[in-house]
């Protein structure tokens, strides 16, 4: 399976990438100024005040962090209603999709489960961009909705450690031109 | 008290602060910072096989590269709890009287697991990953035999009885050390009643201990139910059960390993600031809200399983993000005002204590950032997770580890490591480690699954995994060459005072725990209670679970409980103590953890319905469930109000767990 990077990812790395560099940044500067000596007082009431506002900002960041991710998360609400039922069952090593098939632009909603051990659905899309990992679990059936847009080939792969033959469990499933 | 006299390795204003570790203090330091840096580096080995096969450069068989995974994220758990296990305990018993001998004893209960582990999988080809996800040890399509689950389950289970001593020490030795738990966690100083606060670190034994006590019950009582399972496959698991007790176990050992950390650094950090770091009220409202966060993160590891209850999934990302604040408002923040303008001493340890700071921030926000769930929902399980917990991990747990060792060396050599031989080592660990998990943040953004033996699109990228990897190893080799040369220098001057010199301050004397049930009311209490879960005894309990696996077990937990509580009170009530002589050294340590593992085990199907043929045997059989509850309330009993109690809802605890997650064929 060829994979490239999706947008989703690139955004979370780039977002990553600036906050590693303002931590190095401050730790540089923390560095630079332990060889100097100055009274605790003095530090404390300059670290003391910055750390209100420094608190208030993590906390409002947390607020809204906390708040868009639980209204964005994944998780289907309700049945299936319009939407088209996949059946997708996962096994040692394989994976099936009932029906196999769809038309672009159909709503879809995967019913994923397996058959022994736990496993994990890697959805890519047909040019390789992973868009959404859901786990297969024995005795319960995770649902997830989706709209296949693009129509080809859209490899899995298995995205929970499962045994020895973990790294060649793939699968298909194939969206047709609608 | 005698002071510390080596200015060299220290700030010259902390020197008059420091008190000189004993014997027992050092030696638990050398035991567990010797056996984790031994686990890194066996371990390390283990890794980097694994991404040279990834790499295509070797060839292990997938049999080998998943056996080696095993190894790999057991062995590196284990290390980084035993090292910060021995830092905490080295720095906590100048004013706590930890007990050598639970300490000893939690060494040898670790290292027997460890051993078993090992065994398993070398010998017996175990290859179901750390997780040991239910129902996989079972499913090895002839790959490894029962007996080599067997191994590693009781392996697991030793290392999770072996945290839970040191955690009951701590949090019984502690707790009466501060006059009752809500004074160890800072409760009353919170609240104005307490103007002499125990100092940070005794706050932070209070949490991880409270926490590790929870994690290590979860831990026990799923790997009972899977040994369960070994031995009769009708004692079948709920998977999402199974799933949850595995993380809170592993998840919470392992985040509690950076907390344990942070309790020593409370004391190591004035050492090289030459300022004090005192217990203040955001200290208390930190930890406080770890406690919190750290009984609930666990479960974004099952972000993925949409059928988790969505309440634990909201908590969790909450608890997830919330994790932040303390550590980056408090513990960090505070470390870097006191390194501010301080003239800081720069030694090895005391380098490596600030640079694990770096791992921990750093690994932390790409530990946060996929803590979101709906970035999870493009990043569960691929690299850019592995590549979070090793910047945290192996860029600062494991910095933390060389840094004990190097404390306790450059404190015996009075002089600090060689800048010119110290330095380029260190660089080295930094560019290889960085490097890797830079590697794997870019792998994770691609999309490529964790725990692959191997995978096209990835040998590039483990290539030049493997050169970091590499790089990493040459600069912990020459740093180890540089704590050989210290350990020469030490001996060479004779400046290991502490080998030959008495105690050079009054140990801390243990004071006698106070009872669970400390009242005649309360004992009063307890009997009546007792005399309700009797009725689990009586035939119709029995024949209400006859059709229901669970509703059996239930049944079984209630006698379990009835036991539990009547030892409770023979063990509170001080003429019954006496007179039975029940204050066997270890007994009660020993009872309280092993006799409800085995009311678990002996709760397998195959075991008790051959019993039930006999009406004798089938009595005989619920007395001994009974029996193990009376075990687990003396021993319980016996370790104070704190511990005892907590841990006696524990155990109950346990039993209806297995109840509720073991379902029969």
């Amino acid at each position: 399976v060829e994979l490239e990077y999706g947008r989703q990812q690139v955004v979370a790395g780039i977002v990553f990438a600036v906050l590693v560099l303002l931590i190095v940044a401050f730790l540089v500067v923390v560095w630079r100024n332990t060889r100097r000596d100055l009274p605790l007082e003095r530090v404390q009431g300059v670290g003391y005040a910055f750390r209100k506002r420094w608190l208030a900002f993590l906390a409002a960041a947390l607020v809204v962090a906390v708040g868009s991710a639980a209204l964005l998360a994944p998780y289907p609400g309700g049945a299936a209603g319009e939407r088209t039922v996949v059946k997708v069952a996962s096994g040692q090593f394989f994976f099936t999709f009932d029906p196999p098939r769809v038309p672009a632009g159909t709503r879809v909603r995967f019913e994923i489960t397996s058959v022994d051990v736990n496993h994990g659905v890697g959805l890519y899309s047909p040019g390789g961009r992973l868009m959404a990992s859901v786990q297969a679990m024995p005795g319960y059936a995770n649902k997830l909705d989706l709209t296949l847009r693009e129509p080809g080939r859209y490899p899995v792969l298995c995205l929970e450690y499962c045994g020895l033959n973990h790294h060649l469990m793939q699968g298909a499933f194939e969206v047709t031109p609608s | 008290m005698a002071t510390e006299t080596v200015p060299a390795v220290f700030h010259p204003r902390a020197v008059g602060e420091i008190a000189s570790p004993r014997l027992a203090e050092r030696r638990i330091g050398w035991l567990y910072g010797g056996t984790g840096l031994a686990l890194f580096a066996a371990m390390g080995l283990a890794g980097l096989a694994m991404r040279l096969t990834q790499a295509e450069v070797l060839t292990l068989s997938p049999s080998w590269f998943y056996r080696l995974m095993t190894l790999h994220g057991a062995g590196m758990l284990v290390g980084a709890l035993m090292s910060m296990m021995g830092a905490l305990w080295y720095v906590l018993r100048a004013t706590v009287p930890l007990s050598l001998e639970r300490m000893l004893a939690a060494y040898g209960a670790i290292v027997s697991g460890v051993v078993a582990v090992t065994v398993s999988v070398v010998v017996g080809g175990f290859a179901a990953g750390w997780t040991f996800l239910s129902p996989l040890p079972f499913w090895a399509v002839a790959e490894w035999d029962t007996w080599a689950t067997v191994v590693f389950l009781v392996g697991m289970m030793l290392v999770g009885a072996g945290a839970m001593i040191f955690f009951v020490d701590l949090l019984a030795t502690t707790s009466a050390t501060y006059g009752g738990l809500r004074r160890a966690l800072g409760v009353e100083y919170l609240r104005g009643r307490d103007h002499d606060p125990p100092p940070p670190q005794a706050i932070a034994a209070a949490v991880v201990s409270f926490a590790g006590l929870c994690a290590g019950a979860a831990g026990t009582t799923v790997l009972a139910a899977l040994l369960g399972r070994a031995a009769d496959a009708e004692a079948q698991l709920d998977a999402l059960w199974a799933k949850n007790l595995t993380y809170f176990f592993g998840h919470t050992l392992a985040n509690l390993s950076i907390y344990i950390a942070a309790g020593a650094l409370y004391v190591l950090v004035p050492r090289f600031a030459g300022r004090p770091w005192k217990t203040t009220k955001p200290i208390v409202v930190a930890w406080l809200a770890t406690l919190l966060i750290v009984m609930f993160a666990y479960s974004h590891h099952l972000y993925m399983d949409f059928v988790q209850p969505g309440v634990l999934q909201y908590v969790s990302l909450t608890a997830s993000f919330a994790a932040v604040l303390p550590v980056a408002v408090v513990t960090i923040f505070t470390a870097m005002l006191l390194t501010w303008g301080s003239r800081y001493r720069w030694t090895l340890a005391s380098t490596l204590v600030f640079l694990g700071f770096a791992g921990w921030a750093i690994g932390g926000v790409g530990a946060v950032i996929d803590s979101l769930i709906p970035v999870n929902l493009f990043f569960h399980n691929t690299l850019w997770v592995v590549a979070h917990f090793h910047t945290y991990l192996m860029l600062g747990v494991i910095l933390w580890a060389i840094a004990l060792v190097a404390y306790l060396l450059e404190q015996a050599a009075g002089r600090a490591a060689r800048a010119s031989r110290a330095g380029p080592a260190v660089a080295l660990m930094l560019l290889g480690g960085y490097g890797l998990v830079g590697v794997w943040f870019l792998s994770g953004m691609l999309g490529l699954p964790r725990r692959y033996a191997l995978h096209p699109a990835e040998s590039g990228y483990s290539l030049v995994a493997s050169v970091f990897v590499l790089v990493f190893a040459v600069g912990f080799l020459l740093l180890l060459a540089e704590l050989v040369w210290l350990a020469r220098a030490a001996r060479a001057t004779g400046a290991d005072r502490s080998r030959t010199a008495p105690p050079e301050w009054p140990a801390p004397v243990p004071r006698e725990p106070t009872p669970v049930l400390a009242s005649v009311r309360q004992r009063q209490a307890a009997l009546v209670l007792a005399g309700l879960a009797v009725l689990n005894f009586l035939p119709f309990a029995g024949n209400a679970g006859e059709d229901d696996v669970r509703l059996h077990h239930l049944v079984h937990a209630g006698q379990f409980l009835c036991g539990l509580l009547l030892g409770l009170v023979v063990a509170s009530t001080p003429a019954l103590v006496r007179r039975l002589r029940l204050d066997l050294p270890g007994a009660a340590l020993t009872g309280v953890i092993a006799a409800p593992a085995l009311m678990m085990l002996a709760m397998v199907p195959a075991m008790y319905e051959p019993l039930e043929d006999s009406a004798a045997l089938h009595a005989a059989y619920h007395v001994g469930i009974g029996l193990l509850g009376v075990v687990t309330g003396l021993g319980a009993g016996r370790l104070g109000a704190v511990a005892g109690r907590l841990l006696a809802v524990l155990a109950v605890g346990m039993g209806l767990l297995y109840a509720a997650g073991v379902t029969g064929a």
